[in-house]
């Protein structure tokens, strides 16, 4: 068994423990993922003092859904960063947060820096098809699904930042989603 | 080169994984993600999908503090922002239940005459209120109902026609099958008249949903649409 195998069971272990009651497998998974889920949740919200609100909300409910997890069905990072996703995207559209008050370069600045080496959590899904399917796409598509998907943008949002009418952007999107399946399903 | 098309509920399956929707499209999502086990397993397929692309992004440290922070909440019993939070959803209650409250005022003002042509009724029951959010939006279904005129006011000024749908409000009762209370109007508020074997199963605490149907609501020899929304009336 490679380190990152033992560490996903290590993880997928404390997420059941935690959702039978002990609080103490918490600490763990903190150990264990809060510099990755703090990662998404940053690109998201573009600032650290929103961006570490959120992730307290993350590990916080986290504690109250760990029985959501079905270690059958998803590995548990990817439960995880899907998770601290979702809740950070919450954040943003609650009205939380003032947007544009805070300039995003704090964003900006670590969507350029390299994959630490010694990350604690290695997904081992680097090779996942998400990549190659995602690639295969019209560059303007591409980028328009990666933007929505690391700064939870909405189509009207993205529609504006690209300078196109909203109904162009949802068909470049949504022509991107039906290649993307029919590639991910090959 | 052309893709095959997704079928409807798969594309917004996926839109709603990525969470691109607003509006009417949102509330539709998360009401068949909220009543469709097969809806909700599409959409979380889609997020495992796309989950690992979070691989390209590079762990970055919180502040050493984090930990004792949460640690901090989890101890203080209930969770500071669910205090606030409920406490905002009370607040929010409060302000629609003013706005239909003074609504159903303004309607009664416009009714005394009738309502002085017969002093012998008894006097009117309470307005009973239900205050429906759809969704997790911030979207709210106002509905007042006035049993002494047996009428509903609804107010559905949040929503917005998508032009191929309308919403169609139920009633549920204790027992049998769910009873229409009538298509809701996106942007408007209206007056509706109830029957009176209908308005009897109104009480407080009673049940309603909101469904999506085609335009002009459920056609007679079809089941019902998703339900999109549910709430209670209680009494003002």
């Amino acid at each position: 068994m490679n380190d990152a195998v033992r560490q996903r069971e290590a993880l997928k272990d404390d997420i059941v423990r935690l959702a039978s009651g002990d609080r103490s497998a918490l600490e763990s998974i903190y150990q264990a993922t809060s510099a990755k889920l703090f990662g998404i949740c940053l690109r998201i919200l573009g600032n650290r003092d929103e961006a570490e609100d959120a992730l307290q909300d993350v590990y916080v409910s986290l504690w109250r859904s760990a029985g959501r997890y079905d270690p059958e069905r998803a590995s548990p990072i990817t439960w995880l960063a899907t998770f601290a996703r979702n809740r950070a995207i919450d954040r943003l559209r609650s009205g939380k947060v003032q947007r544009g008050a805070v300039p995003v370069d704090e964003a900006a600045e670590i969507e350029d820096t390299a994959p630490l080496a010694d990350e604690l959590v290695e997904t081992g899904q680097r090779n996942a098809r998400i990549h190659h399917c995602l690639r295969e796409l019209e560059e303007k598509t591409q980028d328009s699904i990666r933007t929505a998907f690391f700064h939870g943008k909405t189509y009207a949002e993205l529609a504006e930042a690209k300078g196109v009418p909203l109904g162009t952007m949802k068909s470049w999107v949504r022509r991107g989603l039906a290649k993307l399946k029919r590639c991910l399903e090959k | 080169m052309t893709a095959p098309e997704l079928t409807e509920r798969e594309r917004l399956a996926a839109e709603h994984a990525l969470r691109l929707l607003e509006g009417e499209e949102l509330v539709m999502a998360r009401g068949l993600a909220a009543s469709d086990p097969d809806f909700a397993r599409e959409v979380s397929d889609w997020e495992e999908r796309l989950a690992p692309l979070q691989d390209e992004l590079s762990g970055v440290q919180p502040g050493a503090d984090l930990w004792d922070r949460i640690q901090a909440r989890l101890d203080g019993g209930t969770p500071v922002a669910e205090v606030t939070a409920l406490r905002r959803r009370v607040r929010q209650w409060q302000v629609a239940s003013l706005v239909s409250a003074a609504a159903a005022i303004a309607l009664a003002f416009l009714t005394i005459p009738a309502m002085q042509q017969s002093p012998a009724e008894p006097q009117p029951e309470a307005p009973l209120m239900a205050n429906i959010p759809i969704g997790d939006t911030s979207l709210r279904l106002a509905v007042t109902y006035l049993p002494d005129r047996s009428e509903m006011l609804v107010s559905a000024s949040g929503l917005t026609a998508d032009g191929v749908h309308d919403h169609e409000l139920w009633l549920v009762p204790p027992q049998g099958e769910l009873r229409s209370l009538g298509v809701v109007k996106p942007g408007e508020e209206v007056r509706m008249p109830l029957d009176p074997d209908l308005a009897s199963l109104i009480h407080d605490g009673s049940q309603m949903v909101l469904t999506r149907e085609p335009l002009g609501g459920k056609p007679a020899d079809e089941v019902a649409g998703p339900v999109v929304a549910e709430g209670a009336f209680s009494l003002i």
